[in-house]
C-alpha cells in the first residue's frame, strides 16, 4: 500500500541527491572532477541556514545567497587549480574540501562539532521538485550550448581547444561556478529538510558517493548520472540493510563498479543536437579492445 | 638452415584501427634485414609485437624453430635473447649510463659478469667509458644512441630490434651509427631493422621489406629492391 | 623554548611513522601506478595482526612484531592479486576510488569483527621515561622512531642497492623498456607491495605499542597525511618523501603547540595546496604518468 508520508523523505532526498549530481556533471564537462562536492554544498548550506536561522532572511533570499556563495566558491577553485593538471587538479579539490571540513569543525558560531541546528523547515516536495526542475532544466540547456560543447572540448585536449580561440580558464571557471551554484542549492535545500549541517559530512567521503553516480552513470550525459543518482539513492532506502553490513557492502559495490565499469551504465542517450564533436573521455579506453 | 625468426599473417590493430594487416617475414641466423616504410604503415608496430608489447589479433611469430612469441610476456622473450634498441633510444634518462647498461643486463643475476660485459661495452665505446657516470638524459643524441645500442648488448642477445636507429641524429652521426651496426651484426648477432633512412639501411641489409599500410608489399634483396622503381620514386626521390 | 624541544621531538617521532607510510604508497605508486588508498587500512590490519598475536600467543615485542608483518603482508598480497593488478593501467582517479572501496570495507569489517572502538593493545614494551622532566620522551616513543628509521633506511638500500630496488626506478620510467630487457613486471610489483605492506605492518605495531591501542579507524589518521606527503615530495626521491614527512610531523606539532590542536589537520591540506600551486609535480618532481 502506498503510503504517500512514508516515501515522501525518500523522494525529497533523491531530489536533492540529482541537483547535487547535476552540479557535479556541470563541472565535470570541462575535465575537472571536483572532489569538493560536499565541500561546496555546505557551504552554501552554512550560508542559508545562518541567514535563515539567525537572521530570519526568508528561504528564497537565503537559498539565493547560498547560490552565489557556491558559485563564488566554484570559481575559487577553478582559478587556483587553472595551472594544474589533471590528477593534482583532483586532489587539490579533495584538499580543499576536506580543509572546509576542518575548518567548519572548528567554528563555534556556526556550531563547531555540535553541528548547526534549529534551522527552519523550508523545503517541502513543491520546493524539491520545482528546484529539481529548475536545476535539470540549466544543466541540460547548458549541456547542449556553446559553452557545453567548449567544455568538452576543453576536457579532451585543452590545448586544441585554446587554439581555437577557447579560453580554458575562463570555460573552467563557468563551470566549476555554475556547478558550484547548483550544489550550494542543493546544500540550502538540503539544509532546510534535515536541520542540521553535520561538519563531519562536507568531507570527500560524502563527495564520493556523488562521484560514484557520475562513473556509474557515465559522462556521455547528463541523464546517465542522474538515472544513477535516483536509483542508488532510492535503492538502498527501500531495501533496508543491516546498518552494520551497509558500508562494508558500500565499499565493496564501490570496488566493483570500479573494476568492471570502464565506462558507466549509460552510454548514449540520443539527444537529437546533431553529432558530438568529441567524445568523453571513457570511449578511447574502452575502444583498444 | 632454419630461419631464426618467422612471422606468419601478423594482424595488429590499435583502438580498432589496424596497424598490421597480415604480414610475413622471415630472418635466418646472422643476418641484417630492414624493413622499409613510411610513417605509419606499421613498422614499429611488428617489432612491438615480436618484443610482446603489442598482442597481435592473428599470426604467429617463431623464434628459432619453436618459440611461439605471442604467447609469452616481454621478459621472457627477451631470456630468449632478444634484445631491443627502441625508436628515439628511450634511455632511463634519470640513470647513469653504467646504471642504463646494467639493466640492460638485468637478466644476469651475477653481479661479477654483469661489471665484466659492462667493461666489454666501454671498451668498445670510449667516447661512453668517458661519461659512465653522466646521467643518461644529459648526453647528446649520438652518444645516447651509443648508450642504447650497448644496452642492447649487454646481454649477449641473439637477435636484435632496432628501430629507426637514425632518427633525429645529425648525418655524420648517421655514419658512424651504421658502422657499428655492421659491426655488431659482422659479430655475429641477427639485426632486424626498421629504417626511414633507406639509403642507409639498403647499404648495410641483405634483404629489405617494404611495408605499406600493414602489409608487406615488396621484398627482396636490397640491391633489388634499391634498383626497383617503384621504391626509387617513394623513397629516393623520382626517377632516375 | 622547551615547548618548541617538546613539540620538535614529538613531530619528529610522528613524522617518522608518517614517512613510513608514506613511501609504501609512494613506492606502489611508482611501480604498479596505483593510488592504493586501502595501504592504510593494510597498517591497521598489522596493528590488529599484532595484537592478536600478542593476546592468543605472546605478548613478546619481537613476537608482536612479526605477526604485525605478516598479517599486513598478506592483506597486502592478497589486495595486489585481486584488486591492484587489475587496476593498473587505469586512470589514477579511479585507482583512488577503487582501492578507497577496498579501505570502506576494511575499515568497517574490522570495526564489526574487533570493536568500532579503540582496544587496548598488548604491553610488549616497558614505558620509561628518557629525558629530563620538562622534556618528555618516554621508551616506547625511541623504539617507534627506531623501528621506523630501521625501515626507512632498509627501504633506501632497498630502492638503492637491489637489483628489484633498481628495476623500480626503471619500470618508474619507462615501463615497457624495462620489460622488455627482462623486468617481469609482475613480480616487482608483488615484491614492492608485499615491502610495503610489511614495513606498514612492523610501523603499525609499534605505534600500537606506543599509543597502546589498536583502531580500525586509525587508517583515517595516518592515511591521508601520508598520502599528502608522497604528493608534495613527488615520488622521484624516496628521500624526499621521508623529508617532507617529517617535517610535516614537526609542522603539526608545532602548529599544536603554538596555535591549537584544531588546526593541526588543516596544515597538511594547506601545504599541498600551496605547494602543488607552484609546482605542480611536487618538491622534488615526478609523478611520472
Amino acid at each position: 500500500m502506498w503510503i504517500y508520508a512514508y516515501w515522501e523523505p525518500v523522494l525529497i532526498i533523491t531530489l536533492i541527491h540529482v541537483i547535487f549530481t547535476a552540479g557535479l556533471y556541470v563541472t565535470a564537462l570541462s575535465g575537472q572532477l571536483s572532489l569538493a562536492t560536499a565541500a561546496i554544498a555546505g557551504i552554501g548550506a552554512y550560508c542559508a541556514a545562518v541567514l535563515t536561522t539567525n537572521f530570519e532572511w526568508p528561504f528564497v533570499p537565503a537559498t539565493v545567497v547560498a547560490i552565489i556563495a557556491g558559485g563564488l566558491v566554484g570559481a575559487f577553485i577553478a582559478a587556483i587549480t587553472v595551472k594544474m593538471r589533471d590528477f593534482i587538479l583532483k586532489l587539490t579539490t579533495l584538499a580543499f574540501g576536506e580543509a572546509v571540513a576542518v575548518i567548519c569543525f572548528n567554528i563555534d558560531y556556526i556550531g563547531g562539532a555540535n553541528s548547526f541546528t534549529g534551522i527552519p523547515l523550508f523545503t517541502s516536495i513543491w520546493v524539491a521538485l520545482i528546484a529539481t526542475g529548475l536545476v535539470l532544466y540549466v544543466a541540460w540547456r547548458f549541456d547542449g550550448s556553446r559553452l557545453g560543447f567548449a567544455s568538452r572540448a576543453v576536457r579532451d585536449d585543452p590545448l586544441a581547444a585554446s587554439a581555437t580561440g577557447v579560453s580554458v580558464l575562463w570555460v573552467r571557471m563557468v563551470t566549476f561556478a555554475l556547478g558550484g551554484a547548483i550544489v550550494g542549492a542543493g546544500g540550502s535545500l538540503q539544509a532546510h529538510y534535515v536541520l542540521i549541517i553535520n561538519p563531519q559530512e562536507l568531507g570527500f567521503f560524502v563527495s564520493l558517493t556523488f562521484i560514484i553516480f557520475l562513473l556509474v552513470g557515465g559522462m556521455q550525459s547528463l541523464w546517465g548520472p542522474v538515472l544513477a543518482a535516483v536509483v542508488l539513492t532510492a535503492l538502498p532506502e527501500v531495501t533496508r540493510f543491516a546498518n552494520e553490513y551497509r558500508l562494508i557492502l558500500y565499499g565493496f559495490v564501490i570496488v566493483l563498479v570500479v573494476l568492471f565499469r570502464q565506462e558507466g551504465m549509460v552510454t548514449r542517450i540520443p539527444t537529437g543536437r546533431g553529432s558530438r564533436l568529441f567524445n568523453s573521455s571513457g570511449t578511447t579506453q574502452k575502444a583498444a579492445e | 638452415m632454419s630461419p631464426l625468426l618467422t612471422i606468419s599473417d601478423l594482424h595488429v590493430s590499435y583502438k580498432a584501427v589496424p596497424a598490421v594487416a597480415g604480414a610475413n617475414l622471415e630472418l635466418f641466423p646472422g643476418e641484417l634485414r630492414v624493413i622499409l616504410g613510411s610513417n605509419g604503415a606499421g613498422k614499429s608496430t611488428i617489432i612491438k609485437s615480436i618484443l610482446g608489447l603489442v598482442k597481435p589479433s592473428r599470426g604467429l611469430i617463431l623464434f628459432e624453430g619453436e618459440h611461439e612469441l605471442t604467447a609469452l610476456a616481454p621478459h621472457q622473450i627477451h631470456k630468449l635473447g632478444i634484445s631491443w634498441v627502441p625508436e628515439g633510444r628511450q634511455l632511463w634518462g634519470t640513470l647513469t649510463v653504467y646504471d642504463n647498461l646494467r639493466m640492460g643486463g638485468f637478466i644476469e643475476a651475477d653481479d661479477a659478469k654483469i661489471s665484466q660485459r659492462i667493461g666489454e661495452m666501454l671498451e668498445r665505446f670510449p667516447r661512453l667509458a668517458e661519461r659512465r657516470n653522466q646521467v643518461a638524459g644529459s648526453l647528446s643524441g649520438g652518444e645516447q644512441q651509443m648508450v642504447a645500442l650497448a644496452r642492447a648488448l649487454v646481454s649477449g642477445p641473439k637477435l636484435i630490434l632496432m628501430d629507426e636507429p637514425s632518427l633525429g641524429l645529425a648525418p655524420i652521426v648517421i655514419r658512424d651509427v651504421f658502422e657499428l651496426v655492421k659491426e655488431i651484426n659482422a659479430s655475429g648477432i641477427s639485426i632486424l631493422m626498421v629504417e626511414q633512412n633507406v639509403r642507409q639501411a639498403l647499404k648495410v641489409a641483405k634483404w629489405a621489406y617494404l611495408l605499406e599500410v600493414g602489409r608487406v608489399v615488396e621484398n627482396g634483396p636490397s640491391d633489388e629492391i634499391a634498383n626497383n622503381e617503384s621504391v626509387r620514386e617513394i623513397f629516393l626521390g623520382g626517377r632516375h | 623554548m622547551d615547548l618548541f624541544l617538546q613539540q620538535l621531538i614529538n613531530g619528529v617521532i610522528i613524522g617518522s611513522t608518517y614517512a613510513v607510510v608514506a613511501i609504501g604508497f609512494a613506492l606502489v605508486f611508482t611501480v604498479l601506478r596505483v593510488i592504493n588508498f586501502a595501504h592504510p587500512e593494510i597498517f591497521m590490519t598489522g596493528m590488529f595482526a599484532g595484537l592478536l598475536a600478542g593476546s592468543h600467543i605472546s605478548d613478546n615485542f619481537f613476537v608482536v612484531l612479526i605477526f604485525g608483518a605478516i598479517g599486513a603482508g598478506a592483506v597486502g598480497l592478497t589486495l595486489e592479486r585481486f584488486v591492484l593488478r587489475p587496476l593498473r593501467g587505469r586512470d589514477v582517479l579511479m585507482t583512488l576510488i577503487g582501492t578507497l572501496g577496498v579501505a570502506i570495507m576494511l575499515q568497517n569489517g574490522m570495526a564489526k569483527f574487533m570493536s568500532p572502538d579503540p582496544v587496548a593493545y598488548p604491553k610488549s614494551l616497558q614505558v620509561s621515561l628518557l629525558l629530563s622532566d620538562e622534556i618528555i620522551l618516554t621508551s616506547t616513543q625511541a623504539v617507534n622512531f627506531i623501528v621506523s628509521i630501521l625501515l626507512l633506511a632498509g627501504v633506501s638500500f632497498y630502492v638503492r642497492k637491489t637489483r628489484y630496488g633498481r628495476a623500480t626506478r626503471a619500470i618508474a620510467e619507462r615501463p615497457d623498456v624495462a620489460a622488455a630487457f627482462g623486468v617481469d613486471v609482475n613480480r616487482v610489483s608483488q615484491v614492492t607491495v608485499a615491502l610495503a605492506s610489511v614495513m606498514a605492518g612492523i610501523a603499525a605495531v609499534s605505534v600500537g605499542i606506543l599509543y597502546g591501542s589498536a583502531w580500525a579507524f586509525v587508517g583515517l589518521f595516518y592515511g591521508l597525511k601520508a598520502f599528502i606527503c608522497m604528493l608534495v615530495a613527488g615520488n622521484r626521491y624516496f628521500e624526499g618523501v621521508i623529508l617532507v614527512a617529517m617535517m610535516l610531523g614537526v609542522i603539526e606539532a608545532l602548529v599544536t603547540g603554538y596555535v591549537s590542536s584544531n588546526f593541526r589537520d588543516v596544515a597538511a591540506f594547506t601545504i599541498l595546496i600551496c605547494v602543488l600551486y607552484f609546482r605542480p609535480n611536487g618538491l622534488f618532481g615526478s609523478y611520472d604518468t
